[in-house]
């Protein structure tokens, strides 16, 4: 009885698996294209196809660590492409993970819309954690724009309203 | 496992911040080993793919454009001629400028840098955040591009080079907030520093207000960097604005002459001699060989002309005697006798015709009074 209600069971139930070029190859896709779209949209940055894919993974395994390893990798390799410090992206990213993968353990995943606002509410949260590691951490100066934010968290939604299908045709079904 | 992995990026962020003179913090422009390897991994795995979508589109681009949508392609060629010819005249004249320029700047023991060498590279990646206004070009340091080389395209100044890897490199563009060039206004020769603002539009801050200054005037750069040659064009001024932290200074916003967010193709320079490269000495001489063939034909053509006037006849001869009735029963084709030209400078021909200067048409049905009127006229 006591398993039946403990996450431990919840995620070994619901827990998806995925071929390991999937693992592989998402994660690189994702990075590259965050890279090389904003060429091909004249500047248009306003969506975080790394953010789609370590809260997609991060959900349907279930697992707040690999989220967290997920998320942290995915950060600093956005931060390596930049000329800012690396690791404020990998912070915002890795609690990013971390929550999606211990709210995966307590919510229904297969739930399109759920999964939409999740990635939704953590894109903002991501944006608020760069912020704050700028601000407090860093002391530096780093503007507010809410409202591109705010965008920006739409377009990642969007994102993934996309990329999550794709995605969930990939996994391995018993 | 969450603090432990936020711990380890907190210290690497302490590493990678120091406080500058004036107290502030800030990310210090020479990464360390350790933070270069970093991106150089990163690098590593972005460029290969970016570099085959580049080419890619490119080879589509290229395959559309130059092999099958040809329409206008001559009347565009014949247009570019046009405007070279043009530019290569200007270029002449321009070019006594500069040699004076050159002697006086000799004179004041002061060098002008010109652009000596170029590398053209391909846009081929950004960083992906809007924050960090950066893109990768498609060479690196094994095609001779280094730290700090100013990149430029045709229309304006771009950026410079902050990062080189094997075969690629990182450009900090002009409108990153980080950035910095030093700039001139056209007009009123304000000096600033150019550098963008939050949402990525270059402005030119720590001037103080100058009620000349207004929307439209060109800005260029400054030369006093060490990264942009003086004279590039950056832009025109599209705002001005008083600086919110310090009072008597202003901000102007500048739209930049190249378009930042649509690269393509871009110019790194490579090299600035104090004197000219042999292409554009070559490019003087042929404006000057082009120069000198439109002098002489302008001069030829002036001579053809005097000669031609002297030879035809003119409309009214000064030696000609008062205009004399039209004699009665004449043609109604002829034209009237004061009108007739004459040339009395003309030798005259053994046999004349009705090519020869001062004949007139001679309708063929009316033989006799032709042959009257002819003989009226020649002397």
């Amino acid at each position: 009885m006591m398993r039946v209600l403990g996450a431990d069971y919840r995620r070994d139930l619901g827990s998806r698996s995925y071929p390991l070029l999937v693992y592989t190859l998402a994660p690189l896709t994702a990075l590259v294209l965050q890279s090389w779209l904003p060429r091909l949209l004249h500047g248009y940055t306003w969506f975080d196809l790394p953010l789609v894919v370590t809260i997609y993974f991060a959900l349907a395994r279930r697992d707040p660590i690999q989220g967290t390893m997920m998320g942290a990798g995915m950060g600093i390799f956005e931060d390596a492409l930049t000329h800012h410090a690396i690791g404020v992206n990998g912070i915002a990213k890795t609690v990013a993970g971390f929550l999606a993968g211990s709210v995966g353990v307590r919510i229904d995943v297969d739930n399109y819309i759920i999964r939409l606002m999740m990635t939704f509410l953590l894109s903002l949260l991501c944006s608020v954690i760069y912020i704050l590691v700028y601000r407090v951490l860093l002391g530096m100066d780093q503007e507010w724009r809410w409202l591109e934010e705010l965008m920006k968290a739409v377009g990642t939604s969007a994102a993934a309203s996309i990329l999550f299908p794709l995605l969930d045709r990939t996994q391995i079904r018993d | 496992m969450l603090l432990v992995v936020l711990l380890a990026q907190i210290i690497g962020l302490a590493v990678q911040v120091r406080r500058t003179d004036s107290g502030r913090n800030t990310i210090d422009p020479r990464d360390p080993a350790g933070v270069r390897l970093i991106r150089l991994w990163a690098d590593a795995v972005v460029t290969p793919p970016e570099q085959i979508f580049h080419a890619t589109k490119l080879g589509s681009v290229s395959l559309w454009q130059n092999y099958i949508d040809l329409r206008h392609t001559r009347e565009q060629n014949q247009e570019l001629q046009k405007t070279i010819d043009r530019l290569r005249l200007e270029q002449a004249s321009l070019m006594e400028d500069a040699r004076q320029g050159e002697r006086l700047q000799a004179l004041l023991d002061f060098q002008q840098k010109y652009i000596y060498k170029t590398l053209a590279a391909q846009a081929i990646g950004s960083s992906g955040n809007d924050s960090s206004r950066v893109f990768y070009l498609d060479k690196g340091s094994a095609d001779g591009l280094e730290r700090d080389m100013a990149v430029i395209t045709p229309d304006g100044i771009v950026g410079k080079v902050r990062e080189v890897f094997p075969h690629s490199a990182q450009v900090l563009a002009i409108n990153d907030p980080t950035s910095g060039a030093g700039v001139i206004l056209e007009t009123t020769r304000t000096r600033g520093i150019l550098r963008g603002d939050a949402i990525g539009r270059p402005q030119i801050v720590g001037i103080l207000a100058d009620q000349r200054i207004q929307p439209g005037e060109k800005v260029l750069t400054a030369g006093g960097d060490l990264v942009f040659p003086r004279g590039l064009p950056v832009g025109e001024v599209v705002r001005i604005a008083p600086d919110p932290d310090r009072d008597s200074f202003i901000d102007v916003t500048v739209k930049p002459a190249a378009h930042l967010d649509r690269l393509d193709e871009v110019l790194v320079i490579t090299s600035t001699q104090p004197r000219f490269s042999a292409e554009q000495q070559q490019d003087m001489a042929a404006s000057v060989v082009l120069k000198g063939a439109e002098a002489a034909a302008i001069k030829q053509q002036q001579k053809a002309s005097q000669i031609m006037a002297e030879r035809l006849p003119g409309l009214t001869d000064p030696n000609a005697p008062a205009p004399a009735t039209q004699p009665p029963g004449q043609d109604q084709a002829a034209p009237p006798a004061a009108t007739a030209p004459a040339a009395p400078k003309l030798l005259q021909p053994k046999h004349p015709d009705r090519f020869t200067p001062g004949a007139q048409p001679q309708p063929p049905q009316d033989k006799e009074s032709s042959a009257t009127h002819q003989a009226g006229r020649n002397p």
